[in-house]
């Protein structure tokens, strides 16, 4: 091993340079961007008909430094032919730094990149440098929920056009109204709120485990009383008294993300993972799984609270280390795909099932976003 | 199969795709299919990217290898146009290609990619348009999924191992280049061409990483899709345990292993070598690392996730082949008895062994006992550990087969061998559930586990009568147990859902004889259980099944009573849906009510454990349809007589004495001898004259009914036999009679032999005709004697003085007996009583059939129908006749072997009896005089049987000339052995009729009939002897 550990001591001087073949690759594609300018009509006049993307494939994205979780989530937006449709109609910002620096055009130039190309995967070095460039650093392990709201909001306050600000809203905005109810004056506060995820407990209030994503999101929408070193202020009171807080759902988006909270802070604060099974359907009828006071919403928001699973964003391993792959839906070829990376390869409902999670399997992979997307809606 | 050869095997219509990808190709047919391997082997791709030196590397020995061939002597003079073709197609790649390799690789990069969407185009369009070949096993959805599956497993693993290679290869290249070109001590910054070769390098490092993470990519892709196969398996698995846990419970059910063991192998092996190709690839690292190395973080990850599942494939893989049993009674294992052999084999079904590591299986049992009060605790005799036997064994496998194990209590302080004191403990034997566990240590390829199984719950009983109970716990626990190894599952037994219990019932029927219950059994049993509105919600409580209700047994019992009949006795007709079986008398008579007279059905007696009868209906000319019953026979009755030859030959004594079978379709409208034809018994063949030692004997059932009245329905007769019971049988004259009554009543006499019997109603059909079996000591000779009797009407069972006389068989009779070895086989002497001469099993049996009939006034008719006469003797009147033509000849059968044998009775003042054998030979008893009953001795063994016969009545009877039938019978009945007789009075008249069936036989033994002469003495019997010389 002597001559082995040699080596390693000497080739560790050896840096990837990353930012070198990335600025190279970017070069090549701002002249791809002219002819891009050139389609604009006709490009227009596909996206009226929804038509750019339906020969979309799926094709992998190339793993360039513990940027699964990243490309797990790209791969979640970019089959979602209802973002890309609007991805599509951005202004492309005038110069090239801002192009460079513009999370949605860069995430366009890697839509561009995967389906015009014949590669089984590419490369999203252009977009992770631009990430960069906003905080998200490479090389480094993501909450997948945590950098799905990063990505949201970069893209969303990058949009420059409101009326696309507005349809993306649209497709990802949770609506809730949240009520705060003191408990000794009945004082009540109503707040409206949005969100672009349901954070799920995997625990009911007693610790015991949820089975079923349907006990789960019952469970979300319950009160709450809010006790001890919980309670609030509440004005009328004038000090802090014990609330009941409930949320009532008003509205749902077009696709709907839910996330599974199996990473949880245990007595010992270290970070453990929840890895007992939780089901989850293919079809989810939103208004079926609420009850009456969970909901504040009309009959018509209510009839179009039906759900088809699109996509599972799945964790492998522990909380120190783990690989995200994520398996969705391509809405093109009505066909099941899981995304590993680079590799990419067609299953089953039955592979998706597997990631229900086993109380046995501590590095298998668990759901832990899941993306439904409305019915009839494309 | 490799890529070309696939592609050549396609249909035309893909073939034709294939010329002309080929046909302006770059790279000529010839080429690729000179090189097909090799081409496939290589990574095209990424020797097609920009600043590799490996495209030229490629083509170089490409060019190479062309040359090879075409110079190999394996290419002959045929293929000279091959040769020709070669060496174009070398001269002109090398001009095209020479100076830009990388285009060459990018070109048959792109025609192996082409070949491949053909492939899957090809192999879709199959699926869709061809049917499943249909010599195939059917096989389920899941079976199909997971064999393409596991090939598209190991496809990916060939494939995973092919990108592990090219990885090597492009280290090596790389850890070369950066060895001769890296010198990092000299500041050479200046140097341009320095500069060049760092920034090759740096791209290579790139291309290096890139290649890294993509074979880790897939590493993780194919650990993805296995856990999905490994959940198909677990699924596959758990139907298998299913299926052996009903099997166990008697279903036909499938319990190979061979396919799962397969699956389980091949998923197996497929792991194990992506743990070795995991490993192999953290090792590269050794080799070349770099900041960021994937390979630094992400293998241990893999490894874990890949050891984890590796562990669980291989803890659900060790599984019980066979659960214990015991080889006596291989049809319910689970059930074991301490002290005897029983055997169980675990398996491994991942058949992957080290094979220097011995494997060890241990057996314990109840290794974490449950904690309950009284709970048993046992040893296991014999070695508690064994290797698993690999290979080569029969079985083939990995298997570690315990045979001859034994089971021994442990002693607890104080208390006694195998029996729990009252109150000890909550559970009883058989309700205590033990665990057998094996223990098996593994080691494989550096992954060591200790791997576990455990049996079902056996029952450890310790005495043979304790099985059938310990049996219905078997039963309701595999039933309704969710958790397979709850031991505390009798604690409070779960109630069974009536269609579930349904299915387990008919599973023990269709393992005992091979037919299970149907609609209308299962509706019957339900309406049992139930009362009359079951429904499919209907759930039955473990006592009500398994403890013993009011009717003195249990459900089950009473099931298993008719499961065991069923298995000695009447599998066959059961088999063959002969038996309807599961009837209640309501359902009964709805179905015969419209059926015509003789027709009957077979079911099992609800009231007696394991009994089955015939009802047959009679449409009387007025009145309602009248619905009859013989006394259930029992396992003891049909050891002796098979069920479809009472059938056969069951009497019933009718109107003037003529003996007529009432069953004569079998329900719904189907001729008795065509659907019993094949079952009845060999009819006697063979002749008197060969040497025979016994006579052929052969026993019919009777029953005698009556002339004079009407059919009586069942209820009635119910009420009858009771009356029996407390007013009848005690005749105006204490005597002979009164030696009845011993039990608490005559007509309750059981049989020692038949066991329990309900007192109530059953008294009337045990008086329909049970049979009674005299058994035989066990002396050479053997007759055995069977009576029947049959009461018939009121029940007033009077045998006044005056039907004494009538009730006397003279012992000149019972001589007369002569056996017949005709076809018929049967002597009927009237339409009463019915005596069966059964001699020694041992020797071909001839078989004969008595029958005395009191007719009149104390009158016993020798019927002539018979083939045989038999003169009874009549009491005080002392009228005799016999038969109308005084003399019987038996006539033989057309179509039997054996000679005739005539008997003639000589009336009782010749006091002769002759016998002609066959006109042969003349047998000559006189009557009266025992001892000068002469025969003309063509057979020495008959002489000797008769003789035997008479030296048999003799010491019944002391110092007798004569015997009374009247004595004989409760003889009989002192002998515990026979069934039950009647007395069947005739209220009409003043004399009693003795209405029965059964044959008598003396005994040669001595021992066997002495208690009639005693019980005579007791009882104070006035010797009611007919004197011999009223016959001479």
């Amino acid at each position: 091993m002597g001559q082995g550990s040699g080596r390693q001591e000497r080739s560790k001087k050896l840096e990837l340079a990353t930012t070198e073949t990335m600025q190279a690759e970017a070069d090549i594609q701002s002249d791809k961007e002219e002819t891009k300018e050139t389609k604009t009509r006709d490009e227009r006049l596909r996206l009226v008909f929804g038509m750019a993307d339906l020969k979309n494939k799926a094709i992998g994205l190339y793993n360039i430094g513990q940027t699964c979780c990243l490309n797990s989530l790209l791969q979640v937006f970019l089959m979602n032919t209802h973002f890309t449709g609007i991805l599509r109609r951005i202004t492309v910002p005038s110069s090239t730094s801002q192009q460079r620096r513009s999370v949605p055009y860069q995430m366009l130039l890697l839509l561009e990149k995967m389906q015009s190309g014949k590669q089984k995967a590419v490369f999203p070095s252009d977009l992770a440098c631009c990430l960069s460039a906003h905080r998200v650093k490479l090389f480094v392990q993501y909450d997948a929920a945590q950098l799905l709201l990063t990505l949201w909001n970069l893209v969303k306050s990058q949009v420059t056009n409101p009326e696309l600000t507005e349809k993306l809203s649209d497709l990802y905005t949770i609506w809730i109204q949240e009520y705060m109810v003191c408990q000794e004056c009945s004082f009540e506060t109503k707040r409206n709120s949005s969100m672009i995820t349901l954070p799920l407990s995997m625990l009911d209030s007693s610790s015991h485990l949820l089975r079923t994503l349907e006990e789960c999101l019952h469970y979300f929408f319950c009160p709450e009383e809010l006790t001890g070193h919980n309670m609030c202020f509440c004005e009328h009171c004038g000090k802090k008294t014990p609330f009941l807080q409930s949320m009532k759902l008003a509205h749902l988006p077009k696709t709907l993300i839910l996330h599974l909270k199996r990473f949880c802070f245990r007595k010992s604060a270290s970070i453990h993972k929840l890895c007992h099974s939780l089901r989850f359907p293919q079809v989810l009828d939103f208004s079926a799984v609420l009850t009456e006071e969970q909901c504040q919403a009309d009959a018509s928001e209510k009839a179009s609270w039906q759900y088809e699973l699109f996509a599972v964003v799945a964790h492998s391993g522990s909380t120190d280390y783990g690989h995200y792959c994520a398996y969705i839906w391509s809405l093109v070829e009505c066909k099941w795909y899981c995304f590993d990376d680079s590799r990419v390869c067609q299953v089953l409902w039955d592979d998706v099932k597997c990631t229900y999670g086993h109380s046995d399997f501590h590095w298998g992979q668990t759901a832990y976003l899941l993306v439904y997307m409305k019915k009839n809606s494309w | 199969m490799a890529q070309w050869q696939e592609l050549q095997s396609l249909a035309n219509a893909s073939l034709e795709q294939v010329h002309q990808l080929y046909s302006g190709s770059a790279l000529p047919m010839e080429v690729r299919q000179c090189l097909a391997a090799w081409i496939e082997d290589q990574n095209w791709h990424q020797a097609a990217e920009p600043l590799s030196s490996h495209a030229r590397m490629l083509f170089h020995s490409l060019l190479a290898l062309l040359d090879d061939r075409m110079g190999s002597p394996g290419l002959g003079n045929e293929d000279f146009m091959l040769k020709h073709n070669l060496r174009k197609a070398r001269r002109d790649l090398q001009a095209t290609f020479e100076e830009d390799p990388e285009k060459f690789a990018n070109v048959v990069a792109n025609l192996l990619q082409e070949e491949q969407q053909i492939l899957r185009l090809a192999y879709a369009g199959q699926q869709g348009g061809a049917a499943p070949a249909p010599s195939a096993p059917p096989q389920s959805d899941r079976q199909q999924e997971i064999q393409r599956r596991l090939a598209d497993f190991q496809a990916a693993l060939q494939d995973a191992e092919r990108a592990f290679r090219h990885l090597e290869d492009a280290q090596d290249m790389f850890d070369f280049c950066y060895k001769v070109h890296y010198l990092p001590g000299e500041n050479r910054t200046s140097d341009p061409e320095y500069t060049k070769q760092v920034q090759g390098l740096q791209a290579k490092l790139q291309k290096l990483d890139q290649s890294r993470r993509d074979v880790l990519a897939q590493m993780q892709q194919l650990l993805g899709r296995s856990e999905t196969l490994r959940d198909f398996l677990q699924q596959e698995l758990g139907a298998w345990r299913e299926r052996q846990q009903s099997a166990c419970l008697g279903a036909p059910a499938d319990t190979s292993l061979l396919q799962l063991e397969t699956w389980f192998t091949t998923l197996g092996k497929g792991l194990f070598q992506l743990l070795q190709l995991l490993r192999a690839l953290g090792d590269l690292r050794h080799k070349v690392t770099y900041e960021r190395d994937p390979l630094q973080v992400e293998p241990p990850l893999l490894e874990k996730r890949l050891q984890e599942l590796l562990t669980y494939l291989l803890q659900s893989a060790f599984v019980v082949e066979l659960q214990p049993s015991m080889p006596t009674s291989s049809k319910r294992p689970l059930v074991l008895r301490t002290a005897s052999k029983f055997s169980v084999r675990a398996r491994l079904l991942v058949r992957l062994h080290d094979r220097n590591c011995r494997m060890e299986a241990k057996i314990h049992i109840d290794r974490d006992p449950p904690k309950i009060r009284g709970f048993r605790k046992f040893n296991i005799l014999t070695s508690n550990s064994k290797t698993l036997v690999a290979g080569d064994s029969p079985q083939n496998g990995l298997v570690c087969d315990f045979q001859h194990l034994t089971l021994k209590e442990q002693k607890v302080g104080g208390s006694g061998k195998g029996s729990k004191g009252p109150g000890e403990g909550p559970l009883a034997v058989t309700e205590e559930l033990h665990l057998i566990t094996f223990t098996l240590a593994y080691a494989y390829h550096g992954l060591e586990l200790e791997l576990e199984t455990s049996t079902l719950p056996v029952i450890i009983i310790s005495n043979n009568n304790q099985l059938s109970s310990a049996w219905a716990s078997i039963l309701w626990f595999n039933m309704l147990s969710a958790d397979p190894k709850n031991q505390q599952f009798f604690v409070t037994p779960p109630p069974a859902p009536w269609p579930q219990l349904a299915e387990v019932l008919s599973w023990q029927f269709e393992s005992v004889a091979e037919r299970g219950l149907d609609k209308e059994h299962l509706h019957m049993l339900a309406e049992k259980l139930f009362g009359s509105k079951p429904s499919p919600e209907s759930t039955l409580a473990w006592p009500k099944f398994s403890k013993d209700n009011a009717s003195g047994f249990s459900f089950w019992a009473w099931l298993d009573g008719i499961l065991g009949l069923l298995q000695d006795h009447l599998k066959q007709l059961w088999k063959d849906g002969l038996i309807l079986g599961f009837v209640s008398r309501k359902q009964e008579k709805k179905l015969l009510k419209g059926k015509r007279t003789g027709t009957f059905l077979i079911r099992f007696s609800e009231s007696i454990l394991g009994g089955v009868t015939c009802t047959w209906v009679e449409h009387p000319e007025s009145g309602p349809p009248a619905f009859r019953a013989v006394v259930p026979y029992t396992a003891s009755e049909l050891a002796s007589l098979a069920l479809p030859d009472i059938i056969h030959d069951y009497q019933l004594l009718a109107e003037e004495n003529i003996p007529e079978n009432p069953l004569q379709f079998l329900y719904p409208d189907r001729d008795r001898d065509e659907a019993f034809g094949r079952y009845y018994s060999q009819r006697q063949a063979g002749s008197l004259r060969e040497k025979k030692e016994y006579l052929n004997q052969r026993l019919i059932r009777v029953s005698s009914r009556q002339t004079n009245e009407s059919w009586q329905a069942e209820e009635e007769l119910v009420a009858a036999t009771q009356d029996l019971e407390t007013l009848q049988l005690q005749p105006r004259d204490p005597g002979p009679l009164q030696t009845m009554p011993r039990g608490p009543g005559p007509l309750q006499t059981m049989p020692g032999g038949l066991g329990a019997r309900d007192p109530e109603p059953l008294a009337l059909q045990v008086g329909l005709g049970v049979p009674e079996l005299l058994q035989p000591g066990p002396g050479a000779v053997e007759p055995q004697l069977v009576l029947q009797l049959v009461p018939e009407g009121q029940g007033t069972l009077q045998v006044g003085p005056g039907g004494l006389g009538t009730l006397q068989v003279m012992p000149g009779g019972l001589e007369m007996l002569q056996p017949v070895p005709g076809v018929q086989g049967m002597q009927q002497l009237g339409p009463g009583d019915q005596v069966t001469l059964q001699p020694e099993p041992r020797a071909v049996e001839p078989q004969l059939v008595l029958q005395l009939v009191p007719e009149g006034q104390g009158t016993l008719q020798v019927m002539p129908g018979g083939l045989e006469m038999l003169q009874p003797v009549p009491g005080v009147q002392g009228t005799q006749q016999v038969g109308p033509q005084g003399q019987g000849t038996l006539q033989p059968g057309s179509g039997t072997l054996e000679p005739p044998l005539a008997l003639q009775l000589v009336p009782e003042d010749q006091g002769t009896l002759q016998v002609e054998h066959g006109g042969f030979e003349l047998l000559e008893p006189v009557l009266g005089d025992l001892e000068t009953l002469e025969t003309v001795p063509v057979d020495l063994d008959m002489q000797e049987f008769l003789q035997s016969l008479v030296e048999g009545l003799d010491s019944g009877s002391g110092a007798l000339e004569t015997l009374e039938a009247a004595e004989l019978m409760p003889g009989m009945l002192e002998a515990g052995v026979g069934g039950q007789e009647r007395l069947s009075p005739r209220p009409a008249r003043s004399t009693a009729l003795l209405d029965h069936h059964d044959p008598f036989l003396p005994q040669a033994d001595d021992g066997a009939l002495p208690a009639a002469s005693s019980f005579f003495a007791e009882a104070n019997f006035p010797p009611l002897h007919i004197d011999l010389d009223d016959f001479q």
